[in-house]
């Protein structure tokens, strides 16, 4: 068992202080068995029988209390090989311990084969050695016993992960020489199949694919286990082609479902050279099964590459550098403006302020992969923190020099809306800015209001009473019901560049994107569309009623300076009367 | 009987004594039960009639018995007997047989 002193099983105390043992003596001749029940009796309660078939009976009798049989082999009436044979068959008493009294030595081999686990010679041995090693054995038997009970998965048989990775560093241990690959096999959406058919049918799949998964192990000479929920380990000499993998667990899957609908993915770290450890070769197997689309049905082997190496390291090191990036300013933030296109022309009225991150090494590294990462990791909080900060200092510079108000629209993320610091981080930000709430727009994305929907309109409403004003972000990404929008807390609606990707007059899309705006007037709101691109995306949003636009139609992302250009433009336009006049119009509605 | 007469008689006391945990009043006893076993006038039948097999069967459970006795000499003879069975030796065994129950006698007289 452990090799700590601390971790080992302190069967000695038990033995000596909790409860005494019983052991069984077979013997046919009473002088043996009263010599070997004399010296074993101080210590044990002690059993006996004569014949095979009595010993079997009390065996049977006993069998949750006898810690040890010792057997003779030649009796009448059922001899010892009976008795052993008798035990293995039995799974109930197969846990069992027999040591084999003995004077034959060539019965030794023949015994422990049929599940013997020593002997004891006769004649008898020093009474010392004969304590020493029943207890021996004793003690072997529990760490044992106890080793089957938690190593094996309850549900499927398989091992558990713990004695998985036991198993696994011995064979390293003694088998260097071999090249094994670490396979990492889930079963794509199981939570949809206990949700839809209930936990019995997830668990009858989970069996099926562990059947499946110990064939094909077996027939490479691997070993797998139960990781966790639907995540199977498996760890195999090396092999070209999983198909076969696949092929045997489908097969399972298919005599259980009675359908392809349900699918494994499969992901492979081949470490020929033992470069890593166990642990780390089997976290990229599962990069890689994590790395195949949960949709995708086209291929459902994935190797663990260079690529996605080079990913992991990339992402480590981004990781790292992070409190680096926010102490030597590497952020910084731009800012994508939004027109209003309510009025004749298109009126500059706000800005979503977007973030950059220059890495002294990388370059400019894309939001859309930082920004996951820090989600994943925690750290986007700090950095939403910084950009709230940016935006409102360049909100308040604006002010001062163009004695405007151009509200911009910050991101505020999952992790921040549990945060129940964060109302009162907004209104510092504001107050050291000395900017009131409606110069800061809040963007929540769609999903996040879908993933918890009861806490979420809690935030919002605390948010709005203290005058933010808050849109829903990627609208049309989640699964909003209609039902769930009518009572969402929300401002404005911002339309997932999805949709107006592919509008044009009178196609499906543009139908959509008109059906949104109906429900959006409903809802009396307004919508924000964003990825504007061209001039006919934007005469479409235009004629359908969309109120705000932002895209390269008419601006890219742009620096604080380059913004502050536009609102010099914006205000020389506004300074022609007709222009004043719409400015003024909208600012009463 | 007596430990010394047994130490005379040429047993092996001390182991005998060790596997009865020092026990004299056991020790004894087991003998005296281990000598009076009837499979010694068992084995004379069988041997005379020339049944071989059945012959080492007997031996071959009194060896087990009175191995544990540390009765040596006795012992050592059974050892012989047996061994010479096992082979399916066709040697005189009476002279082995009469050694045997001599000394088994020596033992009962003591």
């Amino acid at each position: 068992m452990a090799l700590n002193v601390l971790r080992t099983l302190d069967i000695e105390a038990k033995h000596e202080k909790d409860f005494r043992r019983t052991i069984l003596i077979v013997d046919d001749e009473p002088i043996n068995l009263r010599i070997l029940g004399n010296i074993l009796v101080a210590e044990y309660d002690i059993a006996y029988a004569q014949t095979g078939e009595e010993a079997m009976e009390e065996i049977r009798n006993q069998k949750g209390f006898l810690s040890l049989v010792l057997l003779d082999l030649y009796m009448p009436k059922g001899n010892g090989f009976m008795v052993l044979d008798s035990i293995r068959q039995d799974e109930s008493l197969s846990k069992i311990p027999i040591i084999v009294l003995t004077s034959d030595k060539s019965a030794e081999v023949d015994c422990l084969r049929r599940g013997a686990v020593d002997f004891l010679s006769k004649p008898y041995d020093n009474p010392e050695v004969i304590r020493a090693r029943i207890a021996r054995a004793i003690e072997l038997s529990i760490d044992r016993n106890i080793i089957v009970e938690t190593g094996v998965d309850v549900l499927t048989g398989l091992m558990t992960k713990e004695y998985f990775f036991q198993y696994c560093r011995e064979y390293d241990k003694f088998h260097p020489e071999k090249e094994m690959d670490a396979i990492v096999l889930n079963v794509s959406k199981f939570h949809l199949i206990n949700e839809l058919y209930g936990r019995v049918f997830g668990d009858r799949i989970l069996q099926g694919v562990a059947d499946g998964v110990r064939s094909a192990s077996r027939s490479c000479g691997g070993v797998a286990c139960r990781y966790s929920g639907d995540c199977f380990y498996i760890y195999i000499e090396h092999q070209i082609n999983y198909d076969f993998l696949t092929r045997m667990v489908q097969e399972k899957l298919f005599e259980i479902s009675e359908t392809n609908d349900i699918r494994v993915r499969v992901g492979v770290y081949s470490d020929i050279y033992r470069s890593s450890n166990l642990e780390q070769r089997f976290d990229r197997a599962m990069t890689a099964c994590n790395s195949i689309g949960r949709s995708n049905a086209a291929d459902m082997v994935a190797l663990y590459d260079n690529h996605m190496h080079e990913k992991e390291i990339y992402e480590a090191k981004l990781l790292v550098d992070i409190d680096r990036a926010v102490s030597e300013s590497q952020f910084n933030v731009v800012f994508q403006p939004k027109y209003d296109i309510r009025g004749d022309e298109p009126r500059l009225c706000s800005a979503e302020v977007l973030v950059r991150w220059k890495h002294p090494e990388y370059g400019f590294v894309r939001p859309d992969f930082f920004i996951p990462l820090f989600e994943e990791n925690g750290r986007i909080k700090d950095l939403d923190r910084y950009v709230w900060h940016e935006a409102a200092k360049q909100v308040r510079r604006w002010k001062d020099m163009y004695g405007v108000s151009i509200p911009v629209s910050v991101n505020v993320s999952r992790v921040d809306i549990f945060d129940p610091d964060l109302l009162d981080y907004l209104k510092k930000t504001l107050d050291d800015n000395a900017l009131a709430p409606d110069d800061l727009c809040l963007e929540i994305t769609e999903t996040a209001y879908t993933d918890s929907v009861t806490q979420i309109i809690e935030v919002v409403n605390n948010l709005r009473n203290a005058g933010f004003k808050v849109e829903m972000d990627d609208f049309g990404k989640g699964y909003s019901s209609l039902n769930m929008l009518t009572s969402l807390p929300i401002d404005a609606l911002k339309l997932d560049m999805a949709f107006i990707k592919d509008i044009a007059e009178n196609n499906k899309e543009m139908s959509m994107v008109e059906f949104i705006l109906q429900i959006a007037r409903f809802l009396g709101v307004p919508v924000i569309a964003e990825g504007v691109e061209s001039s006919e995306q934007y005469l479409l949003l235009k004629k359908a009623g969309c109120d705000i636009i932002q895209g390269y139609y008419f601006s890219k992302p742009v620096s604080s300076s380059e913004f502050g250009r536009l609102i010099e433009r914006n205000l020389l336009d506004e300074k022609e009367p007709e222009a004043l006049e719409q400015v003024e119009a909208s600012e009463q509605e | 009987m007596t430990i010394d007469s047994l130490k005379e008689f040429g047993a092996n006391v001390d182991e005998g004594l060790e596997r009865c945990m020092g026990m004299e009043d056991f020790y004894l006893e087991m003998i005296e039960l281990g000598i009076s076993d009837e499979r010694f006038e068992m084995l004379g039948t069988a041997l005379e009639s020339g049944n071989m097999e059945e012959s080492f069967e007997i031996v071959h459970a009194l060896k087990g018995v009175i191995g544990n006795l540390a009765l040596s000499p006795l012992y050592n003879t059974i050892c012989e007997i047996t061994e010479h069975l096992r082979a399916k030796e066709q040697i005189d065994y009476k002279v082995l047989y009469d050694r045997l129950m001599s000394q088994r006698k020596q033992i009962m007289e003591m």
